[in-house]
């Protein structure tokens, strides 16, 4: 049995906030102490804090896009590399690192999760692929089915009853043939409609080939997901991300939602307002307001970072228009009949008005916002900034004096369309705990997670206190990934290889023979090897539905 | 669908029947005849012969091929050119017709293949082929796919892009990955005679490289894990008889589109797989 002594304790899903707790670990978990166990070993965690392992619900990590990027853009890597050592790989890259590195980065930061949130069930196999040879973390992936055209089938029958009962089953097989963990919706219905060249999508414009409305589209999932009880609700990137005045489509889409389990990502890119003269405001303030009213819904902010960002994601008609605006590198794929995706680099400048705008409104979020619970700290990695910053923004949180002089140094007509300025708000370290622990726990459904009490997993980071939050997160002085110590002071001290969490619906596991046929007539892999095989899998571990 | 310095017909016997030009979809349920199908390449192939279109060009000149094609698409004038002037042997209002051609089409893809990649111009010719697809999204959905040679090339370069970052090319010397084609790929270390020693792995350097590297990889210790005999294994100093992947081991290999596929064991082999060859010289190296 291992005892941390003397450490400032957070756990907000057990209401301690920061007071000086024993904590012990026996075979992985944290359980109670009972007399007569031999303590085997002690940590001193004096003028320390300790906090359950950080969990990332946003990420791109692993997979066939993460992949490109990193081919196609060698010059994030030049400058970041690191050697080998006896318990660790070597590997190179900064805002796209090889597989290894992710893993031990996430790591020194005290993260023990992080999901890979878009992949194409068609290219699973390549993210569990990677993901095995990503270390330190447990990890799973959000499979996305949006502009899947075996759904929108399903979807556009008459048979109501039908249509939802096969729905389920569809969900279902997807979710197992991919060993997925949640269901993923990128701009539902518009990039389907780009692959046709037409425009970008509102909630009622019918998409081809099967004249769906984005909106029949959203509700058919949510519904289906709540009947499944899928442990993560709707994992949804909502239309017109990065448009000026997309507002509106996101405020109208959580209406749309209301009552059924949805997280909407990256909500800064959707939190856009417009001025008469077509330029772009924070409308941080509107979409706040309403997610105040509307505690049944759980968002990740997607903070801008400046510096150099590699933009990644299924949107490919955002990503071709990023492309044409920037004249920047893209590549782009069209993955058959699920989705598409697309790869552009860009640099984040506070000197460029539009830039300056995004960092506010990302804070101006997580400081309207008024209950930590509903959202979660993510930089969209690697499109809104790297991981690895997230010490950083949790400095900007509770510091206001350096979010101001931050602030200050942003192009000079910022002010005249953000609120920043006006934002008091610092936040605590038991907020902080909540947004980059506790919530996304919650928000995925993990009960062994998020949490310190009896029986939950021993995931354990302690940071020594001060003064310099960035500072104080940038480096943690011990790091426990089930029961064992991974990190000491920022530095891995061993690899070990994580779980990887994945559902089992009850659903039906084979395809209807409907849609069996359409797959044999339409798609480039025979239905018999289109499943991913359980040897990419090392260590399963499946979440129950609740 | 354009075929461009690519004969899959001869060196990707599945793709056209499997995936492209034979290949019936949702919304090309006849195949073939749905379809146009264009071939560039310097002779006759036998993917050109079933082309609606063969375009037999002059060796050397795919870069200012795509460069023409890059201002037709965007109806530049083009100075000094009339409408039968040669541009790559093919006179310049085929090129337009084929520039017509793609901007009308609902969808289309640029198959490339070495004959772009490994003559003059390299790897600008495909930065303008690249350029020319990208920009014709501008009128309609345009895709380009490498089509890359030697059973599992595409697997190699992707388990190397997420373990180091970089695709192929990699030197671990200093111990992390440095990346530099041209002075890192295999042919330019042999032909530099910076290599004392050789492990060989799933290729068959005696048939495909240039001779002044094979005659020094010759001189050189070399360790071959080989199914086959190849013109490698009729002179290297040790060769380690493996299991094929696909018939005799498990494995996954990644398609011209990155798209990762199971592969099967059929049979029982006497040999092990490459995996296990190399784990165990591992750990009799760390023994050593």
């Amino acid at each position: 049995m291992l005892k941390i002594v003397n450490g400032q304790v957070y756990d907000p899903a057990k209401e301690v906030k920061g007071e000086v707790r024993d904590i012990y670990i026996e075979n992985g978990k944290i359980t109670e102490y009972s007399p007569g166990r031999e303590i085997s070993q002690i940590i001193d965690a004096s003028g320390c804090v300790v906090m359950p392992g950080g969990i990332e619900i946003h990420s791109h990590i692993a997979g066939a896009k993460v992949n490109s990027a990193r081919i196609m853009c060698p010059e994030d890597h030049y400058d970041h590399f690191k050697s080998s050592t006896a318990e660790t790989r070597s590997g190179t890259g900064y805002t796209i690192p090889s597989t290894f590195l992710t893993g031990y980065a996430y790591s020194a930061l005290g993260y023990t999760t992080a999901f890979e949130a878009a992949v194409p069930a068609l290219e699973a196999r390549h993210a569990h692929e990677e993901l095995g040879d990503t270390p330190m973390l447990d990890s799973g992936i959000y499979t996305l089915m949006a502009n899947d055209h075996m759904i929108m089938k399903v979807l556009s029958q008459k048979d109501e009853v039908a249509s939802k009962e096969q729905l389920r089953d569809l969900i279902t097989w997807i979710l197992t043939s991919s060993k997925g963990y949640a269901v993923k919706a990128v701009n539902p219905g518009g990039v389907e409609s780009w692959k046709w060249s037409q425009g970008a999508v509102g909630l009622d414009t019918p998409v081809p080939p099967f004249g769906l409305t984005p909106r029949k589209l959203l509700l058919g999932l949510v519904e289906a997901i709540r009947e499944l009880k899928l442990p993560h609700g709707l994992h949804l990137h909502a239309n017109h991300l990065g448009e000026a005045g997309n507002f509106k489509t996101t405020l109208e889409t959580m209406r749309t939602l209301e009552g059924f389990p949805v997280h909407f990502t990256h909500l800064q890119f959707h939190s856009y307002g417009i001025t008469p003269k077509e330029a772009m405001k924070s409308a941080a303030w509107e979409i706040a307001e309403y997610l105040n009213a509307h505690p049944e819904f759980t968002c990740d902010v997607g903070q801008i970072v400046f510096g150099p960002v590699t933009t990644m994601t299924a949107d490919s008609p955002m990503q071709f228009r990023l492309h044409e605006m920037t004249g920047n590198k893209w590549s782009n794929a069209d993955v058959e009949m699920e989705t598409g995706s697309g790869i552009v680099p860009m640099l984040y400048k506070p000197t460029v008005l539009f830039n300056a705008i995004q960092w506010c409104i990302g804070l101006e979020l997580l400081l309207l916002i008024k209950n930590p619970w509903q959202i979660i700290l993510t930089t969209d990695h690697p499109n809104a900034g790297p991981f690895t910053s997230y010490p950083h923004i949790i400095r900007l949180l509770m510091d206001a004096d350096f979010r101001n002089s931050v602030l200050e140094q942003l192009h000079a007509k910022t002010g005249a369309f953000t609120h920043l300025k006006d934002l008091k708000r610092e936040y605590s370290l038991e907020e902080i705990c909540i947004v980059t622990r506790s919530a996304p726990a919650k928000a995925l459904g993990l009960s062994q997670k998020g949490h310190l009490g009896n029986g939950a997993q021993a995931d354990v980071a302690i940071y020594r206190l001060q003064d310099d939050k960035e500072k104080m997160f940038a480096k943690p002085a011990y790091v426990f990934k089930d029961g064992q110590l991974v990190v000491r002071d920022g530095e891995v001290l061993r690899s070990i290889s994580g779980k990887r969490l994945i559902v089992e619906p009850e659903g039906a596991k084979i395809l209807h023979p409907d849609l069996a046929r359409d797959f044999a007539h339409c798609y480039s892999i025979a239905l018999s090897n289109f499943a991913v095989q359980d040897e990419y899998l090392a260590q399963p571990e499946v979440i129950p539905c609740i | 669908m354009i075929y461009w310095g690519a004969n899959p017909v001869e060196s990707h016997m599945r793709h056209l029947s499997r995936y492209s030009a034979l290949a019936k979809g949702l919304f090309i349920p006849e195949g073939r005849k749905g379809r146009k199908v264009v071939v560039i390449d310097v002779r006759p192939t036998p993917t050109a012969k079933n082309a609606d279109l063969f375009l037999q060009v002059t060796p050397g000149q795919d870069f200012e091929i795509a460069h023409v094609l890059r201002c037709l698409v965007k109806g530049l004038r083009l100075e000094g050119l009339t409408e039968t002037s040669p541009v790559g042997g093919i006179p310049l209002s085929q090129w337009r017709e084929l520039a017509e051609m793609m901007k009308q089409c609902h969808y289309g893809v640029v198959m490339f293949g070495i004959g772009v990649t490994q003559s003059r111009g390299r790897d600008l010719n495909l930065e303008e082929i690249n350029t020319l697809v990208s920009e014709m999204n501008r009128y309609t959905r345009f895709y380009a796919i490498a089509m890359r040679g030697h059973g599992n090339v595409n697997g190699s370069n992707q388990v190397l892009a997420w373990q180091t970052g970089y695709p192929l090319a990699v030197n671990f010397y200093r111990g992390y990955p440095r990346y530099s084609p041209g002075e890192f790929s295999v042919v330019d270390m042999l032909a530099r005679q910076e290599v004392d020693a050789a492990l060989i792995v799933a290729t068959d350097p005696g048939a495909h490289l240039p001779e002044k590297a094979v005659r020094y990889l010759q001189s050189i210790p070399t360790i071959v894990l080989e199914p086959h005999e190849s013109l490698t294994t009729t002179w290297a100093n040790v060769v380690i008889p493996v299991a094929p992947a696909g018939v005799g081991v498990e494995g996954t290999f990644y398609r011209m589109d990155n798209v990762a596929l199971r592969l099967k064991k059929l049979v029982d082999f006497p040999h092990p797989s490459d995996v296990e060859v190399l784990r165990a010289l591992k750990e009799r190296v760390r023994q050593c």
